[in-house]
C-alpha cells in the first residue's frame, strides 16, 4: 500500500490564490461593473468650509436632459450618519468642511451628471472658520456642531497609577509637544458603490468596497429606515482598503437614494481629486507627553494629554485614543500613566481609521521620549528598553495580559541583526565632521492588538464549510479580502487540518446572503479570529470524516489521519482510503449525508469598562524596527537607507504573505514619515494629486531585512498572531531617532519632507 | 457632446472600429466604450501609471492619451498580454514572488514590466526600479513586485 | 467645444488647420489631456493632432547645428546617441523626466510649448544655446529658445505658428554642462527647482558661462548675474560662493504647495556650489 509521509503547509510561501486572475485583467472590482440600466452618480460638494446653505436651486439640472434624478437634503430623511451620528448625508442647513454633499444627481452619462452638476445654485452664507483645533476650546469659538456648543467631540480619559507619586521619585523628566500630520490611505482603487433597488419587492443590493460588511448592513437599516433582512451587501474584489472604508459614508446612503428616486441601478465612483478631498484622512494629533525614570533606568511615570483635530464630523479618526493609550500604558512597564485626550470640531476634513489606528502616533511620541531619557542619564537606549520592555505574564496596569511576548527577541534580534549599538556611537561620533551628507540609525517598537479587539459586542467570525463529492472544500467565510491575503491563509489552516492541497478550495467571502457574520476587517484581526474559526469548521469536518474512515478501516479515530487528500492510518502513513471515495459512499450510501460543517468563534478577550481596563484582545503583536537613513543637509533630503524589523508573528503561516504585509507596511510608514503631507489652507486641500502627495515609488524602497520572531501564542491558530497593521506603526519614530543620530536635531513634528528638515537643521522658523 | 471621430485600429490583435468623442481619453475609450476594463483609471493625470497600454509596442499612460490618437495603431492590454503563453512567464512570476496584493495597480505593472522585459530582456534591479518608477502600488512596498520582474528576466538580483 | 479633428500629416495641413484660429495642438497629449480633463487648457475649437507629420520627427545633425524635430519624445532624446555624444546634458535632463510611459509619449516640443517654468527640458535646452523655429501660413522665422518663454504656459509662438524644430548649435571642445534637479527620488517628481550650469573648462575655469534655473521664476530663465559672477573665474571656494549668493538673489521664487520661496532660494544657493564643486573636481 502506498504510504504517505506527514507534511505541513504551515510557514511555507503560498501564493495568493486571485493572483493569477489578477495579473490577467480579469478581476472586476465595483469600477468595472456594469449592470443593465445603470446610471451614473455624482455629487455636488460645496466649496465653503463653513457656511449656511440660504439656497439651493436644482431646477436647471433636473430640466438636462439625461438628468434622472437630482436630490438634496430636501427630498431624503435627515438621519445622520458617523461615529457620533453628527453627519447628515446631504447636507441642508449649514456646511462644515471642504467635502460637504449638498446635492447628488443620477444621469445616462458622467458628462450629464458633470454637466447638471454645474447647474446647480447655491447660496450661501459664510460663517466663521475654525481650522485650529487649539482654538475650537476657546471661549466664544464658533460651533460647528450645534449639539456639541463647546465643540468637544469625544474624550477619552484613563489613568493607573498615581503620576505625583511617579514624578517625585525620577532622576529625570522630559516633556515634548508632538505634532502629527494628516495622510491619507489612497488606495489605488477609488471608493465607489453602486447601488440597485426594486420597489416591487424592497430589495436593496449594495456593491460596496466596505471593509465591514455586517455592520455596515446594519448602518444602511438604519439610515434607509429599512428591513435589514432586505438589504444585501456583495464586496467586488477591492482596490485597496487600509481601514478607509470601515466606516459608512455620505456616498453610500446618496446612492442608495438615488437608486430609489430613479429606480435605476446607480453607480457612483469617485475621481482621484474627489477621492483626496472627500475620503477619510488619517487622525492628526497634538500629543504632550511628560515621561521620568529613575538614574537605572526604570521607567517611573508618565502624563499625555492629547488634542485631536475631529474635523467638521465625526468618523472613527476620533477614536484612536483608544488604540493610543495602549502604547502609553503597557508598550513599556510603566508603574504610573495619566492619560487625557480631546477630539475637538473644526472647520477642518474628518478623519477615518487607518492601518495602525492611533499607535503609529503614539509610538511616535513614546519611542522618541526613551531615546531622550536614555541619553539624559547617559545610558544606551537598548539596554534602556531592554530593562524597561514587557514580558511573558506581564499583566499591564491597563489590565493587558501578555501571554506571548517577543519582545525582548524582538529588541535584540533587531539591534543585533542591524548592528545597531556600534552605529549609533559611530553615527554620533561622526556628526560634527564636516561632510554634508550624514549617517543615523534610529530604533523604535510596538505593541498593537494581534487577537481582535473586542469593541463591539461581538468580536467573533463564522465559517461553513462545504465538502464535496471529490473532496473539493468550499470555505465560506465571514472575513472580508481586501487584498492581504486572508482568502489563502485561511485556506491554508484549513487544508493543514484537512490534509488537502492549496488547490483543493475555494473561498466564498463576499456576500451577506452567503457568509456567515463576522465584524470586519481592521485591527489586525482577520488571521486570528477568522483563522482560529475557519480551523474550528475543519476540525468538525475531520470529525466526522475519521469517525466514518474508522468504522471502514477498523480503527479507532486517533489512529487515523487525513494526509495528501486520503485518509491514511496515523502512525505510519498508510493509506487507507482516498478521501474522495470516503465521502462519496458517506454521500451515497443509506446515511445519505454530506460534510458541512459550521463554526463561529469567538476570542477569549472582554470588553473594556469606562476605565478602559481589561485585556481587550486575545492577544498582542511586538516588533522592534531599525532605520538606517543619510541625511543632506544641503537640501534637507532624509535617504532611508535599510530597515531591519524584527516581528513577534505568533508563528509563521504563510510566508510570502507575512513578507508582503510587513514590507507593506514598511513602505507605508515610510510615506508617512518623508514624503506624504496632505496640505490645508483654510481647510482646504492644496495637492489633491498624486503629483504633490508623494506616494513613495519603486526606487525609493530601502534594504529591508525582516526577521519574524515565533513565540506560538496559545490561543492563536497554530500559533499565530495578526500583524497587518504592526509593521507601518514603528517608522515614523524609528525615522525620528535616526535623524537625530545623524544630526543631533530632535524632529517631533511630522512629516520629515526636505523642506521641513532643512528648516530644522537650519534652525530657521 | 464633442464632435465624434470614426477611427480603426487593432486591439490585443483584432480590428476595432469604432466612433468616439474627440476629446475623450484612450482609457476611457477602452474601458466605457469597448467595456475591456482590465486597464484601469487610478489617477487620470498620469502618476500612478494603473492605466498602463501598449501602443505600437511603447508603454504610455492611456488616461493622457487622446482616443483619436489610436487611429491606425496596435494597442496591447493587459488582456493582450495575458492571452499571450510567452507572456505567462512573467505572470507567474508576479503570482509565485507575492507581486500581488489587492491587484488594481497589477494589470498597470503587468504592461509596464511586459515593456521592460521587451526592452532590456534581463533587466537588474536597478533598471527595473527605474522601469516601475511610474507605477504606483499602496500594498506591495514594490519589493516583491521587483523580485518577481527581475526574476522573468533571469536575473535574482 | 472640439468641432473639428484634424489629424495632420504634412506640415501645410497643420498650418492650414490652425489658420482658422482657435485651435489646440497636440502631440503626444501628456500635458494637452490632463491640463483639459481638468479644466485648467480650454480646447479650442479645432483639434489639431500633428503625431503623424513626419517632417516633425527625426534628429539630425545638419552642419554646426543639431535639428531635432519637436515630436522627438523623451525616451528618444534620451537614448539617441546624437544627443548622447553631443548634448549629454540633454538626455541626462530626459533621464529625470516624469516616468517611462510619459517619456515615451510627451515629447520635446510639447514640453517647450508648455511653456512650464519647471518644464525638465528647457533649463539644459538654454544651457545649449537652443533656438527654435517657428512656422505659419505667412512664412517662418527662428528665435531663441530664451526669448521665446513669455510666462507661466504662455509664449511668444503666436496663434497660427507651429513650432517646427528645436536647434541646438554644437557645443564648442571643452564644453561642459550640468543639470541638477532637486527631488527626492529619480523621476517622477516636478521640479521644486533644478539648476544648470555650463561653459568651457579653461585655467580651473569656465568660459562662456551659460546658467539657467527652472521652477524659481514664471518662465526658465537664463541667469546673467551668475554667469558675470562665474566667467572666468578659478573655480575656488570663494568663487563658488559667490556665485552661489548670486544665484540666490538673481531668482525670484514663489511660494506654492511644493516649497517656499526661502526654502527654494537655499536650494539654488546649496545646488549651484555643488555642481560647482563638482565641475571644479572635473
Amino acid at each position: 500500500m502506498a504510504v504517505i509521509a506527514k507534511d505541513s503547509l504551515i510557514g511555507r510561501r503560498i501564493p495568493k490564490m486571485d493572483a493569477p486572475e489578477k495579473t490577467a485583467g480579469k478581476t472586476r472590482y465595483v469600477q468595472d461593473m456594469k449592470l443593465p440600466g445603470q446610471l451614473v452618480g455624482m455629487i455636488l460638494r460645496t466649496d465653503r468650509v463653513h457656511a449656511r446653505i440660504k439656497r439651493i436651486d436644482t431646477s436647471r439640472a433636473q430640466a438636462l436632459p439625461g438628468v434622472h434624478a437630482v436630490l438634496t437634503a430636501a427630498d431624503i430623511p435627515q438621519k445622520p450618519i458617523g461615529v457620533n451620528k453628527d453627519n447628515p448625508p446631504l447636507k441642508g442647513d449649514k456646511v462644515r468642511c471642504i467635502r460637504d454633499e449638498i446635492a447628488a444627481v443620477a444621469a445616462e452619462s458622467e458628462e450629464i451628471a458633470k454637466a447638471a452638476l454645474k447647474l446647480i445654485e447655491v447660496e450661501y452664507e459664510d460663517l466663521p472658520g475654525l481650522f485650529d483645533p487649539t482654538q475650537a476650546m476657546q471661549p466664544g469659538a464658533p460651533v460647528i456642531q450645534e449639539a456639541k456648543p463647546n465643540n468637544i467631540a469625544m474624550v477619552f480619559d484613563y489613568a493607573h497609577g498615581d503620576v505625583g507619586a511617579g514624578e517625585a521619585e525620577s532622576d529625570v523628566v522630559v516633556e515634548d509637544e508632538f505634532y502629527l500630520h494628516y495622510v491619507t490611505h489612497c488606495c489605488m482603487g477609488v471608493s465607489g458603490v453602486i447601488a440597485d433597488f426594486e420597489p416591487t419587492s424592497g430589495n436593496l443590493t449594495i456593491y460596496s468596497n466596505t471593509q465591514v460588511p455586517f455592520l455596515h448592513k446594519r448602518e444602511f437599516s438604519e439610515v434607509l429606515g429599512m428591513d435589514p433582512g432586505r438589504i444585501r451587501i456583495i464586496q467586488p474584489p477591492i482596490g485597496g482598503g487600509f481601514g478607509s472604508k470601515l466606516d459608512i459614508y455620505p456616498f453610500e446612503p446618496i446612492a442608495v437614494y438615488l437608486a430609489k428616486a430613479t429606480r435605476r441601478p446607480v453607480k457612483l465612483v469617485f475621481s482621484r481629486e474627489e477621492e483626496f478631498i472627500a475620503s477619510p484622512t488619517r487622525q492628526p494629533a497634538i500629543v504632550k507627553l511628560r515621561s521620568g525614570c529613575k538614574k537605572d533606568g526604570t521607567l517611573t511615570f508618565r502624563t499625555v494629554d492629547i488634542l485631536l483635530d475631529n474635523g467638521g464630523y465625526t468618523s472613527w479618526g476620533a477614536t484612536i485614543p483608544f488604540v493610543m493609550m495602549q502604547t502609553f500604558s503597557s508598550l513599556y512597564r510603566v508603574p504610573h500613566c495619566l492619560y487625557h485626550t480631546k477630539a475637538v470640531y473644526t472647520n477642518n476634513p474628518y478623519a477615518g481609521s487607518f492601518r495602525g489606528y492611533g499607535n503609529l502616533q503614539a509610538t511616535f511620541a513614546v519611542e522618541q521620549q526613551i531615546d531622550k531619557m536614555a541619553e539624559a542619564i547617559g545610558m544606551d537606549n537598548l539596554a534602556f528598553r531592554l530593562k524597561n520592555a514587557q514580558a511573558p505574564g506581564e499583566v499591564t496596569g491597563q489590565g493587558m495580559v501578555f501571554k506571548s511576548c517577543g519582545f525582548k527577541e524582538c529588541l535584540t534580534t533587531a539591534a543585533e541583526r542591524s548592528g545597531y549599538v556600534q552605529k549609533f556611537s559611530a553615527n554620533a561620533a561622526n556628526r560634527s565632521k564636516p561632510s554634508a551628507r550624514k549617517r543615523g540609525i534610529g530604533m523604535a517598537s510596538m505593541l498593537h492588538v494581534g487577537g481582535g479587539a473586542k469593541i463591539y459586542p461581538s468580536d467573533g467570525c463564522g465559517t461553513i464549510l462545504k465538502l464535496d463529492d471529490f473532496a473539493h472544500v468550499t470555505l465560506i467565510t465571514g472575513a472580508s479580502e481586501i487584498g492581504q491575503g486572508s482568502e489563502t491563509v485561511l485556506s491554508q489552516l484549513v487544508c493543514e487540518e484537512l490534509g488537502l492541497p492549496m488547490s483543493a478550495v475555494t473561498v466564498v467571502n463576499n456576500d451577506t446572503e452567503i457568509t456567515p457574520w463576522d465584524v470586519g476587517v481592521h485591527a489586525s484581526r482577520t488571521t486570528f479570529i477568522a483563522g482560529n474559526s475557519a480551523i474550528g469548521a475543519a476540525r468538525k469536518a475531520k470529525e466526522k470524516i475519521l469517525a466514518l474512515a474508522s468504522k471502514v478501516a477498523n480503527l479507532t479515530p486517533e489512529q487515523l489521519d487525513m494526509r495528501g487528500g486520503c485518509i491514511v492510518r496515523a502512525e505510519d502513513g498508510e493509506v487507507v482510503m482516498p478521501l474522495p471515495k470516503l465521502l462519496r459512499s458517506l454521500h451515497f450510501s443509506d446515511k445519505a449525508e454530506l460534510v458541512m460543517t459550521t463554526n463561529y468563534y469567538e476570542p477569549p478577550s472582554v470588553h473594556q469598562g469606562k476605565d478602559f481596563k481589561g485585556d481587550v484582545s486575545a492577544t498582542y503583536a511586538w516588533a522592534t524596527q531599525v532605520c538606517e537613513v543619510e541625511v543632506d543637509t544641503d537640501t534637507g533630503i532624509v535617504k532611508l537607507l535599510k530597515v531591519t524589523a524584527a516581528h513577534d508573528v505568533g508563528r509563521v503561516l504563510n510566508r510570502l504573505g507575512l513578507e508582503g504585509q510587513i514590507e507593506g507596511g514598511i513602505v507605508m510608514g515610510q510615506g508617512y514619515a518623508l514624503s506624504e503631507d496632505m496640505v490645508f489652507k483654510q481647510g482646504k486641500l492644496l495637492n489633491p494629486a498624486f503629483r504633490d502627495y508623494k506616494l513613495m515609488t519603486a526606487p525609493e524602497v530601502p534594504e529591508m531585512d525582516i526577521s519574524f520572531i515565533e513565540s506560538m501564542d496559545g490561543e492563536g491558530p497554530q500559533g499565530a498572531k495578526g500583524v497587518g497593521e504592526a509593521p507601518a506603526i514603528c517608522m515614523a519614530a524609528a525615522i525620528a531617532n535616526a535623524i537625530y543620530n545623524a544630526t543631533g536635531v530632535r524632529m517631533t513634528n511630522l512629516p520629515f519632507t526636505p523642506e521641513n528638515v532643512y528648516r530644522a537643521l537650519k534652525g530657521a522658523s | 457632446m464633442s464632435l465624434a471621430v470614426e477611427i480603426a485600429f487593432k486591439l490585443n490583435g483584432s480590428p476595432v472600429r469604432v466612433s468616439i468623442p474627440a476629446t475623450m481619453t484612450a482609457l476611457s475609450m477602452l474601458r466605457d466604450q469597448l467595456n475591456v476594463t482590465g486597464t484601469k483609471y487610478g489617477c487620470g493625470e498620469g502618476e500612478c501609471g494603473a492605466c498602463t497600454i501598449l501602443v505600437d509596442g511603447l508603454s504610455v499612460n492611456s488616461c493622457l492619451m487622446f482616443a483619436v490618437e489610436c487611429d491606425g495603431r496596435e494597442l496591447t492590454t493587459v488582456e493582450g498580454v495575458a492571452a499571450n503563453p510567452v507572456n505567462d512567464r512573467l505572470r507567474d512570476a508576479l503570482v509565485e514572488h507575492g507581486g500581488v496584493q489587492c491587484g488594481f495597480c497589477t494589470p498597470g505593472m503587468v504592461v509596464q514590466s511586459k515593456w521592460l522585459l521587451d526592452k532590456h530582456p534581463h533587466p537588474d534591479r536597478h533598471q527595473v526600479e527605474r522601469g516601475l518608477e511610474g507605477n504606483l502600488c499602496r500594498c506591495t512596498g514594490y519589493k516583491k513586485i521587483v523580485d518577481a520582474v527581475c526574476g522573468a528576466g533571469g536575473s535574482n538580483e | 467645444m472640439v468641432e473639428r479633428y484634424v489629424a495632420a500629416k504634412t506640415v501645410e495641413e497643420a498650418l492650414e488647420a490652425l489658420s482658422g484660429g482657435d485651435a489646440t495642438v497636440v502631440a503626444g497629449g501628456t500635458d494637452v489631456m490632463p491640463q483639459s480633463q481638468a479644466g485648467r487648457l480650454k480646447l479650442g475649437r479645432t483639434l489639431v493632432n500633428i503625431r503623424r507629420v513626419a517632417a516633425l520627427s527625426g534628429l539630425a545633425l545638419t552642419g554646426d547645428e543639431i535639428n531635432i524635430g519637436p515630436l522627438t519624445t523623451v525616451a528618444d532624446l534620451n537614448e539617441h546617441d546624437l544627443i548622447r555624444q553631443h548634448l549629454p546634458v540633454l538626455a541626462d535632463a530626459a533621464d529625470k523626466f516624469a516616468s517611462p510611459q510619459i517619456r515615451n509619449m510627451g515629447t520635446i516640443g510639447g514640453n517647450v510649448c508648455n511653456a512650464s517654468p519647471a518644464g525638465d527640458l528647457l533649463v539644459p535646452l538654454l544651457l545649449l544655446n537652443a533656438e527654435v523655429e517657428l512656422r505659419s501660413s505667412n512664412g517662418r522665422r527662428r528665435m531663441k529658445l530664451q526669448d521665446f518663454f513669455a510666462g507661466p504656459g504662455k509664449s511668444h509662438k503666436k496663434p497660427g505658428e507651429l513650432l517646427t524644430a528645436i536647434l541646438a548649435p554644437l557645443p564648442k571642445a571643452g564644453f561642459t554642462a550640468r543639470f541638477e534637479k532637486f527631488g527626492t527620488r529619480p523621476a517622477l517628481d516636478i521640479s521644486t527647482v533644478s539648476v544648470g550650469i555650463a561653459g568651457v573648462m579653461a585655467y580651473g575655469g569656465l568660459q562662456e558661462v551659460r546658467v539657467a534655473f527652472g521652477a524659481v521664476a514664471p518662465t526658465p530663465m537664463r541667469g546673467p548675474a551668475t554667469e558675470h559672477a562665474l566667467e572666468g573665474k578659478k573655480l575656488d571656494d570663494a568663487a563658488i560662493e559667490a556665485a552661489a549668493q548670486a544665484a540666490m538673489q538673481e531668482v525670484k521664487p514663489i511660494s506654492d504647495v511644493r516649497a517656499t520661496d526661502w526654502y527654494r532660494r537655499e536650494l539654488v544657493h546649496n545646488l549651484v556650489r555643488k555642481v560647482l564643486q563638482d565641475v571644479a573636481r572635473g
